[in-house]
């Protein structure tokens, strides 16, 4: 027997499996609210990440017709020396932008951490100031800093020291870039070290202090062990940003117009945005931002997998 | 838990589709661009009546680049032809400019009914003829002889038969000197002996190390720019070959004499040591730390904002022969629905009165030689001493001759460029940074 073609509603709930049962349409309700992200990352995050796997088998000049090529664009990069150039400078660059710039950002939270209660806003807006300046400008300034006869040159000449060709040595492009890296980040890490060091309960550092330790006690064994999520996340915040250094070589080494930026300062985005924007090889642009893609991924596991090895030991052996 | 998990691939599958669906489509669907062409009475699709007055409304877009004085001359040709308006995005990063219009024309959409296309970046579109109007099927063949010849040759096909964009404005290269240097040098301060002075390289050289010995100020200000000086002086092509756009900088005798007379110049410490463009280098500028500068035209603006050198300059001829660099063209990309009508402006634009009006509000340097004789361009301009410059440029703009860039001119030339600064400035050693240029060029040839 065929159910009555109008079922009233007290029916529907008695049938067997409504299609909108109640659990069911809060999720729905649920899914909706979250939608928005996911339909802006994949139209904005997703699609391109795919397109840019599929454009790099493909030779394109994004004006003429698309060729498959395979695996050539890969074959073309890991050929170029100047493509293993830009791994290498984006790497040390990476290093010498993060590491000493780390450590003095958890210092000056510590310091904004232990100081007067009455100005801690002004500090933090101070140092989150350079953040928010524009890249370009920043660069601009500090290209003036560090040219030939600049005021970084000007200070070695007065203290007795040779001039640093930061504009074309192969360490002075890097110390020079570093330093801007530097400037622009430490008070954005500092910032959220602190917001680390403000979760810290102070009873905990009462009760050490009872037990009888020092200042440098505290810091190693209570603070540090402590900040371990937050000094894991700015890690690995650091090491992603890092590999994507693009504003300030290009600027710093794009000012004399010319269509290349110069090998001791071009890193992996440099290379790729080159190769796309100044030379039309969207293919080989792609299959390089294809192993940018790689090595981030990579060196994130390896953050992961470090800060996993680190987080077995319940700190204290810090050294 | 299950059943929400099938919930949410089934999300991410129908985002997925859909957002592929929106993107993958190649319509003309009309994005949400600023740059998109207005909304007004597009009632195009028809040819466009053939009548000498069109009652049709028509908005064009025109993309400008850097300093022109088009939008008032815009204006001038909406109130003789009040049917055509226009809207106008001006920019002065040419970088930005050119990217933004390969990317309308990938996509399809939201390219500008005219587009002002620089000559460094003509050969990324020369090939895209069909992304263009041809020009020579709207009567560009008509008005070719106007124009300086090698200027024209630049936005055509090699073999002539597509005409890309119309010319503007050129950059005839020059030698700005010093003359309260010169002096000092004990070398003659008028233009006509300053040239002849330097008329060969082989002097320029000899008279540089003069300068520098007796003076112990470099002659001339970077290595960017005397390399340029010879470079352009190639005939017919300088890093590709006209006829197959193989890669030949390293046959290619100018280059190399380019590159060594460069090199000659740093051994003989007659080269300064700046960077192109940057605050040092205009310090330099204004406080006379050289004596001479290879720029082409439109770089007396940058002198010019030397104001306390007003007067201390002049004007002469480049040894041997002149280069350009520089200068631009109008082209009519074929997103355009109104290519009769933009062309008529564009062709008004260019002309001969309207390029003098244009070289006098912006300094756009003309490309029309029968202007050369206006009397717009005998007269002294006060900050070069009095010297008829526009003159000078016009002798250089016809020593020009025409030459074959290549798409990968810009690229494969900063190559070079880098090569020459690590011989200034790290003391490297100039054969092998020779070699490694070449390396680095055809590194980049092997993938076009």
């Amino acid at each position: 027997m065929a159910e009555p073609a109008t079922a009233t509603p007290a029916q529907l709930i008695k049938s067997k499996k409504p299609f909108l049962n109640e659990t069911r349409r809060s999720r729905i309700t649920a899914y909706t609210f979250i939608s928005p992200f996911f339909i802006l990352f994949a139209i904005f995050g997703l699609y391109p990440i795919l397109f840019t796997i599929y454009l790099s088998f493909f030779k394109w000049d994004a004006l003429g017709p698309m060729k498959y090529v395979g695996f050539k664009n890969y074959h073309l990069i890991i050929d170029d020396p100047t493509f293993w150039i830009s791994f290498s400078n984006t790497l040390i660059m990476a290093l010498m932008g993060t590491v000493p710039q780390l450590i003095l950002a958890l210092f000056v939270a510590v310091m904004l951490n232990s100081a007067i209660n009455r100005y801690k806003k002004t500090f933090r807006l101070l140092f989150f100031m350079p953040n928010i300046t524009s890249i370009v400008a920043v660069t601009l300034v500090f290209s003036t800093m560090f040219g030939n006869n600049g005021m970084i040159n000007w200070v070695l000449n007065s203290l007795g020291m040779d001039n640093v060709a930061f504009n074309s040595g192969w360490w002075g492009v890097k110390i020079a870039i570093s330093t801007m890296v530097m400037w622009r980040w430490m008070g954005y890490n500092a910032i959220i070290f602190l917001s680390g060091l403000q979760s810290i309960p102070t009873d905990i550092y009462e009760a050490s202090r009872i037990d009888g330790a020092n200042r440098s006690q505290q810091l190693l064994f209570i603070t540090l062990p402590l900040l371990r999520p937050f000094i894991l996340f700015v890690t690995l915040i650091s090491t992603i940003g890092s590999l994507q250094l693009f504003t300030e070589p290009y600027v710093f080494l794009g000012q004399s117009g010319s269509g290349a930026t110069r090998q001791e300062g071009v890193t992996m985005v440099t290379y790729l945005y080159n190769e796309a924007f100044s030379n039309g090889f969207f293919g080989t642009a792609a299959a390089s931002a294809v192993m940018l893609l790689i090595a981030t991924i990579f060196f994130s596991v390896l953050n992961m997998v470090l800060s996993n090895r680190l987080g077995g030991d319940t700190g204290g052996k810090e050294a | 838990m299950k059943r929400a998990k099938s919930w949410a691939v089934l999300m991410v599958a129908v985002l997925m589709i859909a957002s592929l669906a929106a993107c993958g489509g190649k319509n003309n669907t009309s994005s949400s661009n600023a740059t998109n062409k207005p909304a007004t009475t597009n009632t195009d699709t028809a040819a466009p009546a053939e009548t000498t007055e069109p009652v049709e409304d028509v908005v064009l877009s025109f993309w400008s680049l850097g300093t022109t004085n088009y939008e008032d001359l815009a204006k001038e040709y909406t109130a003789l032809h009040p049917n055509v308006t226009f809207k106008f995005q001006n920019t002065s990063d040419q970088t930005a400019h050119h990217n933004n219009l390969t990317t309308a024309l990938s996509a399809g959409s939201g390219a500008p009914d005219i587009f002002m296309l620089e000559i460094g970046f003509m050969e990324r579109f020369i090939g895209a003829q069909d992304k263009f109007y041809n020009l020579n099927d709207l009567g560009a063949k008509d008005i070719a002889s106007n124009y300086l010849d090698w200027k024209w040759k630049q936005a055509s096909s090699i073999d002539g038969s597509f005409q890309l964009g119309l010319p503007t404005d050129i950059g005839p290269t020059v030698a700005y000197y010093r003359t309260d240097l010169a002096e000092q040098a004990g070398l003659p301060t008028d233009p006509d002996q300053f040239s002849a002075a330097i008329d060969t390289w082989d002097k320029f050289a000899t008279v540089a190390k003069a300068f520098k010995d007796k003076t112990g100020k470099p002659f001339t200000d970077l290595t960017d720019l005397l390399f340029n000086g010879l470079r352009d002086q190639s005939a017919d092509e300088i890093y590709f070959s006209k006829a197959d756009g193989s890669f030949i900088g390293d046959k290619n005798p100018q280059i190399k004499k380019a590159f060594d007379f460069t090199v000659k110049g740093i051994q003989e410490g007659w080269v300064g040591n700046t960077q192109l463009w940057s605050p040092e280098w205009n310090k330099a500028i204004n406080d006379g730390d050289f004596e001479v500068m290879l720029g082409p035209a439109w770089m007396a603006g940058t002198i010019k904002n030397a104001k306390d050198t007003a007067g201390k300059w002049k004007i002469a001829q480049l040894p041997e022969g002149a280069g350009n660099w520089g200068g631009s063209f109008l082209t009519l990309p074929k997103e355009g629905k109104h290519p009769k009508e933009a062309f008529e402006f564009i062709s008004w634009l260019v002309s001969k009165e309207n390029q003098l009006k244009s070289f006098e509000a912006s300094g756009l340097f003309p490309s029309i030689p029968a202007l050369y004789d206006d009397p717009a361009f005998t007269k002294g301009d006060d900050f070069f001493g009095g010297q008829a410059i526009a003159g000078e440029y016009a002798k250089s703009a016809n020593r020009v001759k025409p030459v074959y860039y290549g798409p990968l001119h810009d690229q494969t030339d900063a190559f070079f460029k880098n090569a020459l600064k690590n011989v200034l400035e790290k003391k490297a050693d100039p054969a092998k940074e020779w070699d490694n240029a070449i390396k680095q060029a055809k590194t980049l040839a092997d993938r076009s």
